[in-house]
C-alpha cells in the first residue's frame, strides 16, 4: 500500500491535532473595525446601527446631512444586520473597538449599561427636554442615562379583518375586551374555518403579553435589583391558559410554532393568511402590511377587567442610541445624538421607520409626511395616552434570555412532554440562573 | 545532487572520521533550515492564530469573563459548574448520539458507493462528481436552509407523503422526536469525501490477491472479507478519525436549522451551539471557553481510544 503506516499515523494525527485546537482556539473571535480615533484634523466619529434596506439608506443620508452641516467631523458607517449584530458588538467592546454611537435594543442595554461599557449621556448634555412623557426615562438604569428613546413603540394585536369579515365573525371592541375573549375569538376562527385559518398565532413566549397581563395584576416581569417579578404561579396560570388555546385548536401546533419562530416576517404564518391574529410592535405595522400586501386592523391588547384604561399600556423604546463609555469624544457623540433625536431635518429623513419621534414637536412637524400606516401608528400612539401604566424598567442583565427560556419550556410543554408546573418550574430556575450570572 | 553523493559515500566508506561527521552534521543542519524556513508561513499561522488564542482560550477557562468587564481568576469553578448543567448534559447526549449513529451510517454508506463505483463503470468521474457534491454543499447555510424547507410541516416530504395518500403533517425538523434524525441524515448525505478516500484506497489493493483467490475459489463475500476489509482498514480507520472529529465539531447544520436554539426542546442542541449560546448570547465567555477546552479533551479522548483500538483491528501491508 502506498500509504506506510508512519505516514498515516503522522497525517491522522496531525488531522486531530489541527481539528481539535481549532475549536478550542475559537472563543476569542477577531474584532475587526476601528475605534474612535480623530480623524488627521477632525473628529472621526464611528457609528453602528442594525437595519434593513430602508433604514440603512435613511440613516446614510442622515449621516451626510450631518457632516455636511458640520465640518471637522467625519463618521465612518457600521451598518448591520439583527443576528449578527450583537456577536459584532460584544467583540468589538471585548477589544476596546467599541463604535462611538451604538444603536441600542432595550433587551441588552442593562448588559452594556451595568458593564460599565457606556457612557452616561445625562452627563454630556443629552436633550430630552421636549420628550412625550413616557419616554424620557427609558435608557435610564440605577439613576445613570445609558441611552436615549430613537422611537417610540407600543404592543399592538394585528388582524385579518377581511378574513373575519368573510367567516362572518364580528371585530371584537377592544377597549373591552379580555385575555378570555381572545381565547374565544380565537377558537371561533378556528372552527369557522375549519382550520384553514387558525385563530391566532401563539403569544405564549411573548414577553410583552407577558408583562402586560402581569401588570394588570400589579406585577412586572422585571423589579429592581436584577429580580423577576413574578412567581412561579404566575407562569403555571400563563401557561395553563394558552394550553387551552392549543386544546381548542386556537393556535397553531407545537411543531408549526417552532418552525414559526424561526422564519422571516415574510413567511411568518400570521404574514401568509394562516394565522388570523398575531401580536406585533406598532412600528413593524409598515413592514408587516408590506409583506403581506395588504392593511391590517390593529387592537389594544385585552385587559382582564375588561376596561383599556385598565390595561397598563406603555411606551417602549423600539431602540436607543448610546455611546461608548471608552470613547475618545464624548460631547460629539452626545451632539450627533442631540441631532439625531431633535431636530426635524433628521426626522424628515427617517420619518417614523425607527418608531414615533419621542420628541412631540418633530412628531407633529413630520406627521403630514407620514404614510397612511404610519399615521395611523400615530393616532394609536396618540389615542392611548391615558391607558399608559408606569413604564417598566429595562431588563437586567441576562433578561434578553426570558423569551428564548419561556419558548423552549412552552413548546416542552406543547408537545405534552412536561406539566404547567414542571415548564415553569423549569422557567423560573434558569431566569433566575441567568439574571444572577 | 549532494543527497546522491552523500549515499554513495555511505555505502561505499564504512568508517568515517570525525571531521567528516561534522561536516555532514553541518549539512543536515542546513537541511533542517531549509525544511523550517519552508515550514515557517505555517509555523507562524500556528502561533500567532492557533496557540496564542488557545492559551487566552485557557486562561479564560478559569475567569468570568462577559466580554465587557476584564476577567476575573475563578480557578476551576467554571468546570466544576458544568457538573450540574443539565443543558450541558443534553448537549453531550446530543452529540454523542449524532457521532455513534451518524458517522458509522455514514462510513458505511460511502464503502458501498465506492465498492460500486470501483466497478469501473463508464462515466465514473460523473458520477464521482454527483455523489461528491454533497460533501462540498452539507456543512453551508443554503443546504441547512434547504433542509429545513424538505422536513417542514409543508415541507417536500410531507408533500409527497400526501400525494400517497398519507396525511402527513408532521414538522419533521420542529419536532423534538425526530429533529436530530433530520440532521443525521443530512451527515449521512455528506458521505462524499470518505467516499473518494474509500475509492483510493480500493484502487490501490493488487489484483493480484484477487485473481489468486479466484483461483482459490474464494467467493465475493469471501474476497470482500479477507482481501478488501484487511488491506482497506487504515483507510476506514483514517476516515472514522476525521469523521468522528468532524462530527463533534459539527454547528453549522444546527445552528441554522434551529435558527440557533438548538430547539425544539433542546433535541438538537450540540455541544457546540451551546458553547456558542454561552459565549456569545449569554456573554459568558470563560464558560464557553472551558466548554471548549472539555470538548478538546473529549475529541482527544476518542481520537486516543480509536489510535488504541486500531492495533487490534487496522491491518498495515508495509
Amino acid at each position: 500500500m502506498a500509504t506506510s503506516r508512519r505516514q498515516f499515523l503522522t497525517m491522522a494525527s496531525l488531522g486531530a491535532m489541527g481539528a481539535g485546537l481549532g475549536l478550542a482556539g475559537c472563543s476569542r473571535g477577531g474584532g475587526g473595525g476601528t475605534g474612535g480615533g480623530g480623524g488627521e484634523d477632525g473628529v472621526g466619529l464611528t457609528f453602528t446601527w442594525w437595519g434593513n434596506e430602508v433604514r440603512n439608506a435613511n440613516t446614510s443620508e442622515m449621516i451626510a446631512a450631518y457632516v455636511e452641516a458640520n465640518p471637522g467631523i467625519t463618521i465612518e458607517e457600521q451598518p448591520g444586520e439583527w443576528a449578527s449584530y450583537w456577536d459584532r458588538l460584544a467583540t468589538q467592546t471585548a477589544g476596546n473597538t467599541a463604535p462611538d454611537v451604538i444603536q441600542m435594543d432595550m433587551a441588552y442595554i442593562s448588559e452594556y449599561g451595568q458593564r460599565g461599557a457606556l457612557l452616561d449621556l445625562a452627563e454630556h448634555g443629552i436633550d430630552v427636554s421636549g420628550f412625550v412623557e413616557g419616554t424620557e426615562a427609558s435608557g435610564d438604569i440605577e439613576g445613570k442615562s445609558y441611552g436615549v428613546n430613537a422611537g417610540i413603540n407600543t404592543p399592538v394585536i394585528m388582524v385579518h379583518a377581511d378574513l373575519l369579515e368573510e367567516l362572518g365573525i364580528e371585530m371584537p371592541d377592544d377597549t373591552t375586551w379580555t385575555w378570555d375573549d381572545w381565547l374565544e375569538l380565537a377558537t371561533s376562527i378556528s372552527e369557522a374555518s375549519g382550520g384553514d385559518v387558525i385563530g391566532t398565532s401563539t403569544f405564549i413566549s411573548n414577553d410583552s403579553m407577558l408583562s402586560g397581563w402581569l401588570r394588570q395584576q400589579g406585577k412586572e416581569l422585571f423589579v429592581p435589583g436584577n429580580e423577576p417579578g413574578f412567581t412561579v404561579d404566575d407562569i403555571v396560570t400563563w401557561l395553563e391558559y394558552h394550553q387551552q388555546f392549543a386544546d381548542a385548536g386556537a393556535i397553531p401546533s407545537p411543531s408549526q410554532i417552532t418552525e414559526d419562530s424561526s422564519v422571516p416576517l415574510d413567511q411568518s404564518m400570521f404574514v401568509t393568511g394562516r394565522t388570523a391574529m398575531s401580536m406585533w410592535w406598532s412600528n413593524q405595522l409598515e413592514a408587516v402590511e408590506a409583506a403581506a400586501g395588504k392593511e391590517f386592523a390593529f387592537l389594544r391588547f385585552p385587559s382582564i377587567a375588561g376596561d383599556a384604561l385598565q390595561r397598563k399600556a406603555w411606551y417602549k423604546a423600539s431602540m436607543l442610541w448610546s455611546v461608548s463609555a471608552r470613547t475618545a469624544h464624548p460631547e460629539e457623540s452626545v451632539a450627533l445624538i442631540n441631532w439625531l433625536i431633535n431636530s426635524t431635518e433628521a426626522n424628515e429623513i427617517q420619518l417614523a421607520e425607527r418608531g414615533i419621534p419621542a420628541n412631540s414637536e418633530v412628531a407633529s412637524v413630520i406627521e403630514p409626511l407620514l404614510s397612511d400606516g404610519q399615521q395611523r401608528v400615530l393616532t394609536f400612539i396618540n389615542d392611548i395616552v391615558p391607558e399608559l401604566g408606569e413604564t417598566p424598567i429595562a431588563p437586567p442583565p441576562g433578561g434578553g434570555q426570558l423569551s428564548p427560556l419561556l419558548l423552549r419550556y412552552a413548546t416542552d410543554m406543547l408537545f405534552g412532554n412536561i406539566g404547567a408546573r414542571e415548564a415553569a418550574e423549569g422557567f423560573y430556575d434558569e431566569l433566575t440562573a441567568a439574571l444572577g450570572a | 545532487m549532494s543527497a546522491i553523493s552523500e549515499l554513495s559515500k555511505l555505502s561505499t566508506r564504512r568508517a568515517l572520521s570525525p571531521e567528516d561527521r561534522a561536516a555532514r552534521r553541518k549539512e543536515a543542519s542546513r537541511d533542517n533550515k531549509a525544511g523550517y524556513l519552508f515550514l515557517l508561513p505555517w509555523l507562524v499561522g500556528l502561533f500567532a492564530f492557533t496557540l496564542g488564542p488557545m492559551l487566552a482560550s485557557l486562561y479564560l477557562s478559569m475567569t468570568d469573563y462577559n466580554l465587557i468587564q476584564t476577567p476575573s481568576f475563578i480557578g476551576l469553578d467554571n468546570y466544576a459548574r458544568m457538573l450540574d448543567d443539565a443543558r450541558l448534559h443534553q448537549s453531550l447526549r446530543v452529540t454523542f448520539t449524532y457521532v455513534v449513529v451518524g458517522v458509522p451510517l455514514q462510513l458505511a454508506l460511502a464503502l458501498a458507493i465506492a465498492l460500486l463505483l470501483d466497478k469501473g463503470m463508464r462515466g465514473l468521474p460523473i458520477y464521482r462528481s454527483i455523489f461528491y457534491l454533497p460533501s462540498m454543499l452539507g456543512g453551508s447555510v443554503a443546504i441547512a436552509l434547504l433542509w429545513r424547507q424538505i422536513f417542514g410541516t409543508t415541507g417536500l416530504v410531507n408533500q409527497v407523503l400526501q400525494l400517497f395518500g398519507v396525511p402527513a403533517t408532521t414538522g419533521y425538523v420542529s419536532d423534538p422526536q425526530y429533529a436530530l434524525w433530520t440532521l443525521i441524515l443530512l451527515h449521512v448525505w455528506t458521505f462524499g469525501s470518505p467516499m473518494v478516500i474509500f475509492l483510493a484506497g480500493l484502487r490501490q489493493i493488487p489484483t493480484m490477491y484477487y485473481e489468486a483467490a479466484s483461483l482459490d475459489g474464494a467467493g465475493r463475500l469471501k474476497k470482500f472479507l479477507t482481501i478488501t476489509m484487511p488491506l482497506l482498514s487504515p483507510i476506514v480507520f483514517f476516515n472514522l478519525v476525521l469523521q468522528i472529529i468532524g462530527a463533534f465539531q459539527s454547528f453549522t447544520q444546527a445552528y441554522v436549522v434551529s435558527n440557533g436554539t438548538g430547539g425544539p426542546s433542546d433535541s438538537t442542541l450540540f455541544f457546540t451551539l451551546y458553547l456558542y449560546e454561552r459565549g456569545f448570547t449569554n456573554f459568558q465567555m470563560g464558560y464557553a471557553s472551558a466548554m471548549a477546552w472539555v470538548l478538546l479533551v473529549i475529541i482527544a479522548a476518542f481520537t486516543a481510544i480509536n489510535f488504541f483500538a486500531a492495533k487490534y483491528w487496522v491491518f498495515y501491508d508495509d
